[in-house]
């Protein structure tokens, strides 16, 4: 059966490359819009791998990835940060938060492909 | 023993005098006239005078000793001969003597009178010393007085000296000033002119003093013997100060508050100085150390002024440069999408044409924020051109509704019009008012999810919220409203006055709802105030907003403030009275003989712009209490008779203070309604 991917993010036109690519290399993709719908797909789809945005309405990247890092059901879902604030600082909230990885927009497909097939790779 | 000088020929008496005296002097009939008696009362300096009466005119002697001696408490005695004697230079005796003279009574007299005398002149000191005290006093207050009228350290400086000088009398007086990165200034007052060894070594001695100052502790601020500048104030004259002049007396204190010094002071005095000396010496350095603080605030802030201005002015350039450096990949970025998605480079399937579509829409949204940037920069450096023209501003605000009811169509939200059929004609720029109406209906697009709704809503005639306080006067308070309500996320209450703040949506961070950057609402400010027009936010947090947008029924004078502006920036103390007809210029001149409009020395030009203008402007400078009566009866009557002599017209007053609107208002009444008794 293939790897299901959650898509957070605020932006469809991300979401929908994303999936269109991911979906080109064999894995099922959810996609979530705002942080509220991402945290309830998490935890409803149980995901092989969350790809999670920081600046959300409603509920930031963050929060989500605090509340599913600290529930012993969801911890060991990979969850790879994408985000626009690059700088150091904020790669540190980043992994205090407990993301498994961190990545900067704008990024190359293949970078973020190379990254999923880490966590989730046949 | 008093010092005694006696007038007789008696030479009993005489002898007997010098016996009670220290040292005594007669004057002889023969060969002394009143001139030598001066000229020997001037030498002497007696204690004592005593006139026998039985001297050939005696009585000049009496009248003349006091004068003579110069000294207000010599004791006159007149010694009696005949009781009967009618003597009319009584008022000029201190003691009268009678013979024949008893010895025991002459010692008596002699001893009390010298006692007087004495007492006398202690009293005359006493009073000398109390006189240089209240002078001393009198330069104090005057010196401290003056320190608060000035924050410019140099003049700081001179004041302090200047004061000193008056209360000490100094020679030579060194002061060190502290500046930034280890200057200094030397200033340097010398009652004669100074030799360059001697200046030499005084600005090397005020450094090592001021240096020796902290003792073994840390010297805050150092000073670079190199980089002391000396201004110096000397007396020319035939003397010249050289390093003798350092053996004389010296008063040194820092010049500090708590723990901030600001420098060290030196003053040197060939005479001793006195314990009242050394007092104002303290009070005044102690004085002038506050007001040295607030110079080098002021320095400092001022500085600071001039660079933030500059980092701003980089800041702006920079957004400028960057935006137009982006603009450009943009271009051929667009062409490339727009030629594979014809079809011109090959077939393209339906997901490519989805795919390009998308970027499609990116490129043109990044460039819209990149136009943003553009013109904030373009609004902030005064390069944004108006092209304002008096026109129907209805088919503006249906231009955009038409541009935003589909994209609501497609979100799935209700738009809703309810816009008035006429008008009317504002002065306007037309494009401006399109993007001031972009914004907000694209923000309340935004903002607002599925199935909500958008209303754009207009009011003719509408007065504004009061708490919108207006650059400008509008005398008919006319507006057109434009109201956007939505039924969006809203705006926290505590948010609301920072929404029209540069980059506000990105200072809140991590609650990021949708896409821009921030930037919209304070373009649609900035364009909106050239305007004339206001704005005013309502909101409830996830309940919606209503942004509502006022424009101005008057707009012409636009034009006029416009012309005002530059001429007002050019001569801040002159009032204007913009006028039409060459009758009014009449009233230009009256109030000119009243004073209420003065010309500056820098005098300027009226500029009287040609034309059938239908609005008049007056400007009032500085409102002065004696212009007030003059106002009251001639501006109301002007206003009236304008109303009167033509129709439409409108009348925009503008004071340069708040107080002093209210006080005008107060005194024709609100202004507004001596425009609606007109109409």
């Amino acid at each position: 059966m293939s790897k299901k991917i959650l898509i957070v993010d605020d932006e469809r036109d991300i979401v929908e490359t994303l999936a269109f690519m991911l979906k080109q290399k064999g894995y099922e993709c959810i996609a979530a819009y705002d942080g509220e719908e991402g945290l309830k797909l998490a935890k409803e789809e149980a995901p092989d791998l969350i790809i999670l945005d920081v600046m959300m309405p409603k509920i930031n990247g963050y929060k989500i990835c605090r509340l599913l890092k600290f529930d012993t059901k969801y911890k060991e879902i990979p969850i790879i940060m994408v985000t626009a604030r690059g700088q150091a600082q904020d790669i540190q909230i980043g992994e205090e938060t407990g993301a498994d990885e961190y990545i900067t927009k704008p990024f190359e497909f293949n970078e973020l492909f190379d990254t999923v097939q880490k966590y989730v790779g046949e | 023993m008093a010092k005694i000088f006696v007038i007789s020929k008696d030479e009993e008496f005489k002898s007997l005098a010098s016996k009670f005296s220290s040292e005594s002097r007669f004057i002889d009939y023969n060969n002394k006239d009143t001139f030598d008696f001066i000229e020997e009362i001037k030498n002497f300096r007696p204690d004592i005078i005593i006139v026998d009466s039985a001297y050939d005119s005696y009585e000049n002697f009496i009248k003349l000793g006091k004068t003579a001696s110069n000294d207000e408490n010599i004791q006159m005695v007149l010694a009696l001969h005949d009781e009967d004697k009618n003597i009319d230079c009584m008022s000029y005796v201190d003691g009268i003597i009678k013979f024949p003279i008893d010895e025991d009574i002459l010692k008596t007299i002699l001893n009390s009178h010298m006692k007087t005398k004495r007492s006398f002149d202690k009293l005359a000191d006493n009073n000398k010393e109390l006189s240089k005290s209240l002078y001393q006093i009198n330069a104090l207050y005057n010196t401290s007085s003056q320190f608060a009228g000035t924050l410019n350290k140099d003049d700081l400086c001179n004041i302090m000296l200047e004061g000193l000088n008056r209360i000490l009398s100094f020679d030579i007086a060194s002061v060190l000033i502290l500046g930034q990165n280890k200057s200094a200034v030397l200033h340097i007052n010398s009652l004669c002119e100074i030799s360059k060894t001697l200046m030499h070594a005084l600005k090397m001695r005020l450094t090592l003093k001021y240096n020796n100052s902290f003792e073994d502790e840390k010297i805050p601020f150092e000073v670079d013997f190199r980089k002391i500048k000396i201004v110096e104030k000397t007396k020319p004259s035939s003397n010249i100060y050289d390093l003798k002049i350092l053996n004389y007396n010296t008063l040194f204190a820092p010049i500090k508050v708590g723990d901030n010094f600001f420098g060290v002071i030196e003053i040197i005095k060939k005479e001793p100085f006195s314990s009242e000396d050394v007092t104002c010496f303290q009070t005044i350095v102690h004085q002038v150390a506050l007001p040295l603080r607030s110079a080098t605030l002021y320095e400092e802030i001022k500085e600071t002024n001039i660079k933030l201005e500059k980092l701003e002015k980089i800041k702006s350039e920079f957004v400028s440069v960057v935006s137009h450096e982006l603009r450009t990949p943009l271009t051929p970025i667009n062409n490339s999408l727009e030629i594979v998605l014809s079809g011109q480079a090959g077939e393209i399937s339906d997901d490519t044409k989805n795919f390009i579509n998308m970027a499609k829409r990116n490129v043109i949204r990044l460039s819209g924020i990149i136009e943003d940037l553009l013109d904030l920069s373009r609004v902030q450096t005064g390069k944004l051109e108006y092209k304002f023209k008096k026109m129907n501003i209805k088919p503006s605000i249906d231009l955009v509704c038409q541009t935003f009811k589909q994209s609501a169509q497609e979100k799935n939200i209700n738009f809703e019009e309810n816009i008035e059929d006429d008008l009317g004609e504002y002065y306007i720029d037309n494009r401006r008012i399109e993007q001031i109406l972009s914004n907000i209906i694209s923000n309340a697009l935004k903002f607002t999810s599925e199935k909500g709704y958008i209303k754009v809503t207009t009011k003719k005639n509408a007065r504004p919220d009061d708490r919108l306080v207006s650059p400008v006067k509008i005398l008919d308070n006319n507006y057109l409203k434009i109201s956007i309500e939505d039924s969006g996320v809203g705006i926290k209450e505590e948010d609301i006055p920072k929404i029209f703040d540069k980059f506000s949506q990105v200072e809140s961070s991590l609650a990021r709802n949708t896409g821009g950057i921030g930037l919209g609402l304070t373009i649609t400010k900035q364009l909106l105030d050239t305007h004339f027009g206001l704005v005013s936010v309502e909101s409830e947090k996830d309940k919606g907003s209503v942004f509502n947008i006022y424009i101005p029924n008057y707009s012409q004078e636009i034009n006029f403030r416009m012309e005002l502006n530059k001429t007002i920036l050019k001569a801040p103390n002159l009032g204007l009275i913009y006028i039409r007809q060459e009758k009014d210029c009449n009233f230009i001149q009256k109030l000119e003989e009243k004073n209420i409009i003065k010309k500056t020395q820098n005098s300027m030009e009226i500029t009287i712009p040609q034309g059938n203008y239908e609005h008049y402007f007056i400007y009032i400078p500085r409102l002065e209490d004696s212009a007030l009566n003059f106002i009251q009866t001639n501006i109301e009557q002007e206003i009236k008779n304008l109303k009167t002599n033509s129709e439409n017209c409108n009348i925009l007053l503008e004071t340069a203070t708040k107080t002093d609107m209210k006080k005008l208002e107060s005194i024709i009444g609100t202004l507004d309604e001596l425009g609606d008794k007109n109409e």
